[in-house]
């Protein structure tokens, strides 16, 4: 609770700043916001970037899995902001960008729960995206 | 000898001979600023560089990047030579050409250094090892006098070999690789910014205070600068990291996008 309180802390003294960085770049489009709900389905917490997956239903019934990337899982950490603070089966808002290629892929900024809480899943409290 | 009868040999030496003066200013212009009292020290004196530590960071007033990353202030460079501008070569829309650690290339010095991860040294009478979590970059800088070795081939990190100038540990680098310079993409996404593989660095590596070092580089690329230029940086103690230590960072465990061509989950 207290890594959450924190992460929620540092989100929101700089949830405004949005700047991406060199490998953000050849892979995703800042010109190209996502947001998406659906549910949390698994999580690599693996380098360089950590990876979570989120199912959204279509208005026909479908679903499409989002794969979506944060910071690396040491930089996280170090920030308090562990693998447990996303809750795999939860529902869960991402904000962040899509991928350059046109694929289900994102990066995300922050994950929002039901309840208002959030994680922020970027590299470091000035809302910056990791390096490679 | 002692650090106190190298003093009174000094003053006795000013007190004979109207050359000492100038000889007492060129000693200490070498042995470079006093340290500041509780500076961790090693049993033979020197200082002590074991800990961990925050990446470099800028100092108040030097222009940041917009990465996380540490990047040079273009005030500091010194102007470009005919023939320099190689150094801001555009980039070409190939990612394997603009940003290849997108493709776990490795960052190279000084580059890797520069990154916002922690960072863990290692000293020893004849070495300081670097260890950066970023790419899991280690440095192993020896102090025993050596040269620099011969015959090697260009390399990302360079072959640096340490000295002590007083208080002032000196690390020369050379032997690198053309790569790019630091992380510089959001202070200009259409620029790269490329050393040569002319370039020589030179590190002073000093404790400024108990808990902060500074930290100045130079850069020497004769066939990019008409003269070398330093930026200084402060590097943090962080002994609140100790007890996590440094994360592992294996880039091409998942690196699911490179190049932006996403492959498979894992």
């Amino acid at each position: 609770m207290k890594a959450l309180l924190t992460a929620l802390a540092m989100l929101m003294a700089t949830a405004h700043v949005v700047v991406a960085h060199h490998s953000f770049a050849a892979e995703y489009d800042d010109q190209k916001p996502l947001k998406i709900t659906g549910t949390l389905t698994k999580v690599d917490w693996m380098n360089p970037h950590i990876w979570y997956y989120v199912d959204v239903k279509n208005p026909d019934g479908t679903v499409t899995t989002w794969a979506i990337s944060g910071g690396a899982p040491g930089q996280l950490m170090r920030r308090g902001i562990t693998k447990d603070l996303l809750v795999v089966g939860s529902t869960v808002n991402v904000e962040g960008f899509k991928a350059k290629d046109g694929s289900n892929n994102g990066f995300g900024q922050r994950v929002t729960y039901q309840d208002g809480r959030n994680v922020f899943t970027a590299t470091d409290p000035a809302g910056r995206a990791p390096q490679r | 000898m002692t650090r106190i009868s190298s003093k009174w040999l000094l003053l006795a030496l000013v007190s004979i001979c109207p050359c000492g003066l100038s000889i007492v200013t060129a000693l200490n212009a070498q042995q470079g600023p006093a340290s500041p009292a509780g500076i961790p020290r090693t049993a033979d004196g020197k200082p002590d560089f074991t800990g961990t530590y925050q990446w470099p960071t800028y100092l108040p007033g030097d222009e940041r990047g917009r990465s996380s990353a540490t990047v040079f202030d273009r005030k500091r460079f010194a102007p470009l030579k005919p023939g320099g501008d190689t150094f801001l070569e555009p980039r070409t829309g190939d990612p394997r050409h603009d940003e290849p650690r997108d493709f776990c290339m490795p960052a190279g010095f000084p580059g890797g250094m520069l990154s916002a991860n922690a960072m863990q040294f290692f000293q020893t009478k004849n070495h300081l090892v670097m260890v950066h979590e970023f790419q899991r970059m280690s440095r192993v800088i020896p102090l025993d006098g050596r040269a620099h070795r011969k015959g090697l081939e260009p390399m990302f990190y360079g072959d640096p070999v340490g000295r002590w100038e007083g208080d002032t540990l000196v690390i020369e680098t050379v032997n690198f690789k053309r790569w790019g310079l630091d992380d510089y993409y959001y202070t200009n996404p259409k620029e790269y910014r490329m050393h040569s593989d002319a370039m020589r660095t030179i590190e002073r590596l000093r404790w400024k205070s108990p808990t902060a070092m500074s930290y100045a580089l130079t850069i020497d690329d004769p066939k990019v600068f008409t003269a070398p230029w330093t930026q200084e940086f402060e590097i943090l103690a962080k002994p609140e990291w100790d007890k996590d230590g440094l994360f592992e960072y294996v880039c091409e465990e998942n690196n699911r996008c490179p190049g932006g061509k996403c492959g498979a989950e894992k």
